[in-house]
């Protein structure tokens, strides 16, 4: 058992140890300077120092509200936009074309206006990674619906329940599935706006620490927050992981 | 009682062409008889089945339960697929209860009716299951208690054993006849087993292939309850497999 498990993670970490060991061995060999690319193991270390810090922790700290508060916000809209959607077919024929001509917008370029709207502060980021995020999650729970098995409706409507039931009782949980493949993407792109958003304008958060280290030419520094949002993603996929084995019990997966 | 009269449907398909699947079916269903339907795939017995439920609107033709029209899917006829269709994020208990709270029948006493009707398909210790979890033949069983769970005068049985071993199929059958007279609901029953229709039922119809037509109505004259070891030998039983097989194999091809 033990055994499995142990070949199992180094199989799981065989890539990524191998990119470390390379990368390490060339800054080890001094082929390129420190102040261009420092050691993964100088990152790792000053990563540690830099976590005992408060201040540090605070800029942590602001990321991960804004990545929580906007994936929620996310969530509730794709969610509830896609079944509506999905269930009505009024709904779902205003929205298509709408749906067609925001998705593909880099959201990022709304950002000036977001902040023109909505100032530096939390808003204008958390509306950002809901503008980015929301696309994933609403055509996961619109596909997710459509792709429902009549005969599960039929079964509930039979039983007694509405239309309207049936959308929360029936389709809701069947399409949850494809909801939980669609939170996953959103929750990577997540990562990746508030840390871009926070590195065009922001007094805190990690992309914010990024930028300062980078204006004064620290270079070690610049890498931290790279690390820490990485890791953040690796922690956060964890938790979905987790809820997702409960959430989605019993489909066969 | 079900009365069906002059009952067609047409499909819209994908190619454009307009596609018959039921013309012209009308019978009378007497209320507490079993009635199967025979046909080859593709005939529209599922259809049919549907559009009963009132899963699927009928083309032309009316149906009416106890002298009314029906409007949609109602909890006086209970779907049972050859699919199962079970809730799979719902264990066992949950697939059950869902109709019994859909009711308004309070908790407590959804809970207990739950527990004997999984005493009845003998699933009590499968409660906290989840249905990927079961056997075929166990998630049926759990698709029958949870269509009887709402009480529903009718039942609408799709090939219901047809995804089954022969020896799981055999053990329903004779777990369904059992329940069927001790209730006695009007049960409509799709088939392709010659075999499990003259078993099973008071009448039989035949369909045509496609498009399902009624090619003749068989009432069943056999003593009940049927005990299957002794109609093997029933002179009566196989003239009725050999008259109903004659006139299914000679319908032409299967459209499967
Ligand atoms: N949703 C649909 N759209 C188009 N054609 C359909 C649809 N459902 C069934 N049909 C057609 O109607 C006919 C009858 O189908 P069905 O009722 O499933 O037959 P059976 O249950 O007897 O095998 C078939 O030819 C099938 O292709
Ligand atoms: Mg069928």
């Amino acid at each position: 058992m033990i055994g499995r498990a142990l070949k199992s993670l180094i199989l799981h970490s065989a890539s990524l140890i191998l990119l470390l060991g390379a990368w390490e061995a060339v800054c080890r060999a001094g082929m390129v300077s420190p102040h261009l690319l420092p050691a993964p193991s100088a990152i790792f270390l000053r990563l540690l120092v830099q976590l005992a810090d408060p201040a540090f922790l605070i800029h942590l700290g602001q990321t991960v509200l804004r990545i929580a508060v906007g994936l929620a916000l996310a969530t509730a809209i794709g969610v509830g936009v896609g079944l509506a959607a999905s269930r009505n077919r009024l709904i779902g024929r205003l929205l298509e074309p709408l749906v067609r001509v925001l998705a593909p917008i880099p959201k990022i370029a709304l950002y000036p206006a977001l902040i023109l709207m909505l100032g530096f502060d939390h808003a204008s980021k958390i509306a950002l990674i809901v503008a980015d995020a929301v696309f994933p999650i609403l055509l996961a729970t619109y596909h997710g619906a459509r792709m429902v098995e009549p005969k599960l409706i039929w079964s509930a409507r039979a039983a007694g329940a509405s239309e309207r039931q049936c959308t929360f009782t029936i389709v809701l949980p069947a399409a949850l599935p494809s909801i939980y493949t669609g939170l996953r993407i959103a929750l990577l792109i997540a990562c990746v706006v508030v840390f871009l958003a926070e590195m065009i304008s922001s007094s805190d958060g990690l992309g914010h620490l990024l930028i300062r280290a980078a204006r004064s030419f620290r270079t070690l520094d610049m890498f931290v927050p790279l690390l820490a949002v990485s890791l953040l993603g690796l922690a956060l996929n964890g938790l979905a992981t987790l809820a997702g084995r409960r959430l989605l019990r019993g489909f066969a997966l | 009682m079900i009365a069906i009269e002059g009952l067609s449907k047409t499909f819209e398909t994908s190619g454009g062409e307009p596609h018959l699947a039921l013309d012209g079916i009308s019978i009378d269903i007497p209320k507490g008889q079993f009635l199967s339907i025979l046909g080859p795939s593709g005939c529209g017995k599922s259809t049919l089945l549907y559009i009963v439920g009132g899963f699927v609107p009928a083309s032309a033709g009316r149906i009416r339960v106890d002298g009314r029209a029906i409007a949609g899917p109602g909890p006086d006829r209970g779907p049972v697929f050859q699919e199962f269709a079970l809730f799979p994020w719902k264990t066992v208990r949950g697939n059950v209860l869902y109709g019994l709270l859909q009711q308004g029948v309070p908790r407590d006493q959804a809970e207990r009716r739950v527990s004997e009707l999984l005493q009845m398909v003998h699933l009590s210790r499968y409660a906290d299951f989840y249905p990927k979890e079961l056997s075929g033949g166990m998630k049926q069983r759990v698709a029958i208690a949870r269509t009887l769970a709402y009480d529903p005068a009718i039942l609408l049985m799709d090939e219901p054993f047809g995804a089954l071993d022969a020896h799981t199929r055999t053990k329903l059958q004779n777990e369904l006849l059992s329940i069927w007279e001790r209730d006695r609901k009007t049960v409509l029953f799709v088939t392709h087993s010659v075999e499990e229709a003259v078993y099973l039922s008071d009448r039989v119809m035949v369909m045509t292939p496609s498009p399902g037509r009624q090619k003749a109505v068989f009432d069943i004259d056999l003593p009940r309850p049927r005990i299957r070891a002794e109609l093997l030998l029933n002179r009566r039983y196989q003239e009725y497999l050999i008259a109903i097989e004659r006139l299914v194999q000679d319908g032409g091809e299967d459209e499967a």
